[in-house]
């Protein structure tokens, strides 16, 4: 297989702006992004209270959640699918195949691995925290919001990994997004559907993308715990 | 005879098979100092902090101001007037300004009165110099001298500080000495749990132990 005339093709891509290529960039992006930004705070939430509360099937939840961790992601496209076909229950809202029922199957994705990073990490902080906080005259949700800015770079990696499960997902975008250029083709997708046509410049360009993102996200992790205590 | 400030009555707390208080009473008076003394496991911290609401207790009566309530009420108004710092001081990890700042701002104190305060409570902890320092670079007096000016900067009503001067000494325990001394001269209400003979022998506290499931009025 000859590698070098594709790669040199796909930086060529990358550089002149092909819109195309962009366009497929922006949607993992922008459907990457707003998942996690409608799930990231309800499930750092909800992490922080299975952490904090002590309840009735709390270690039930835990292992509930942890086990979600593990779900194929096409079975949660195929629920996904099902639900919002147009026999599902929420066909009304027609959603399949739009940027939209990519969110909703980022957001299933993501949300275990924010509650359970979360968990970890506020898990691991020091209890005189959240005391010191409280005895200080802060509220609950102050005292709760100190102590996930004092585990921050548990948090920040709770956020990262969700980050990274979405944006290189397939089988899930595949199901609910139907692959269609210029309106759900993200860049998993477009390398799986490139690759399986020979195509492999698009495939290599995206490919870089994103492995610039995936080392991007650790990079910025690293400069945030680099910067130690201070904000 | 004038309501104590604060009192605690019949309180009962257990871990696990283990009876720490049954029935338990307590008596603090408005502007006076004491030190609570006890064995280890006797129960000085829990005491502490049941009366600063961090602690749940399986029962009892505590009033502050003459407002009563059961111990599983905890009042949230009685938060910003009491204030517990622990053994081994927890500082954010922030500047040493900003910790301080952090119950100011939670009281709504407005930010150039605020400023001003925390100026006032770094300079009285002799931490001006440290006051953007970050915590993990404070050796072990400083740390308490932070905390104890984190305290006293929200001018609280009853302070219940926890063995302030434990694993220091020398110099930093004598400045930290210096601090608590000054708190309970300066009419704040000042509970010490301390094991230290310097701070039992301080003329200015009264002295309570916690024994035997009670607290008693030591001679």
């Amino acid at each position: 297989m000859e590698l070098l005339d594709p790669t040199r093709e796909a930086f060529r891509l990358l550089v002149t702006g092909d819109p195309t290529l962009w366009g497929i960039i922006f949607t993992s992006l922008y459907c990457s992004l707003f998942a996690l930004l409608l799930i990231g705070p309800p499930s750092v939430a909800l992490g922080f209270l299975i952490a904090k509360v002590a309840f009735r099937g709390r270690r039930a939840l835990v292992v509930l959640v942890q086990s979600l961790l593990s779900f194929p992601t096409v079975v949660i496209g195929l629920v996904i699918y099902m639900l919002l076909s147009r026999q599902g229950p929420l066909g009304f809202l027609k959603l399949l195949f739009t940027p939209e029922a990519i969110i909703i199957g980022y957001m299933v994705i993501a949300f275990p691995v924010l509650v359970v990073f979360t968990l970890s990490a506020v898990q691991g902080a020091d209890p005189r925290v959240y005391e010191t906080a409280r005895s200080l005259g802060a509220s609950r949700l102050r005292a709760a919001l100190t102590t996930l800015f004092e585990v921050r770079f548990g948090v920040m990696a709770a956020v990262f990994n969700g980050f990274g499960r979405v944006v290189s997902e397939v089988g899930c975008a595949i199901m609910v997004g139907g692959n269609i250029e210029g309106l759900t083709r993200n860049i998993p997708t477009a390398i799986a559907l490139e690759t399986s046509k020979g195509e492999f410049a698009q495939g290599i360009a995206l490919g870089f993308v994103l492995i610039t993102v995936a080392i991007g996200i650790n990079v910025a992790l690293a400069w945030f715990q680099g910067r130690g205590g201070l904000e | 005879m004038s309501a104590p400030l604060f009192s605690v009555e019949g309180l009962a707390k257990r871990f696990g098979e283990r009876v720490l208080f049954d029935g338990a009473r307590l008596e603090l008076e408005a502007g006076s100092g004491y030190v609570l003394t006890g064995a280890n496991g006797a129960g000085k911290t829990t005491l502490l902090r049941i009366v600063a609401g961090i602690e749940p207790a399986e029962r009892g009566q505590l009033a502050f101001h003459a407002q009563a309530s059961a111990v599983s009420d905890y009042p949230e108004a009685w938060r910003r007037e009491i204030i517990y710092v622990h053994q081994q001081a927890y500082l954010f990890h922030t500047t040493i300004e900003k910790n301080l700042d952090y119950g100011l701002a939670r009281h709504g104190v407005p930010r150039t009165e605020r400023e001003a305060r925390v100026r006032e409570a770094l300079a009285w902890a002799g931490l001006v110099d440290r006051r953007e320092v970050p915590p993990h670079k404070l050796s072990g007096g400083e740390t308490q001298r932070a905390a104890l000016a984190r305290a006293k900067v929200l001018d609280p009503t009853l302070l219940l500080l926890d063995e302030p001067t434990a694993n220091l000494d020398g110099e930093a325990r004598r400045q930290v000495l210096e601090l608590v001394t000054a708190l309970c001269i300066e009419n704040h209400t000042v509970v010490v749990a301390s094991h230290d003979p310097e701070i039992i022998r301080l003329a200015i506290l009264n002295r309570l132990s916690v024994s035997g499931r009670g607290i008693t009025v030591a001679d």
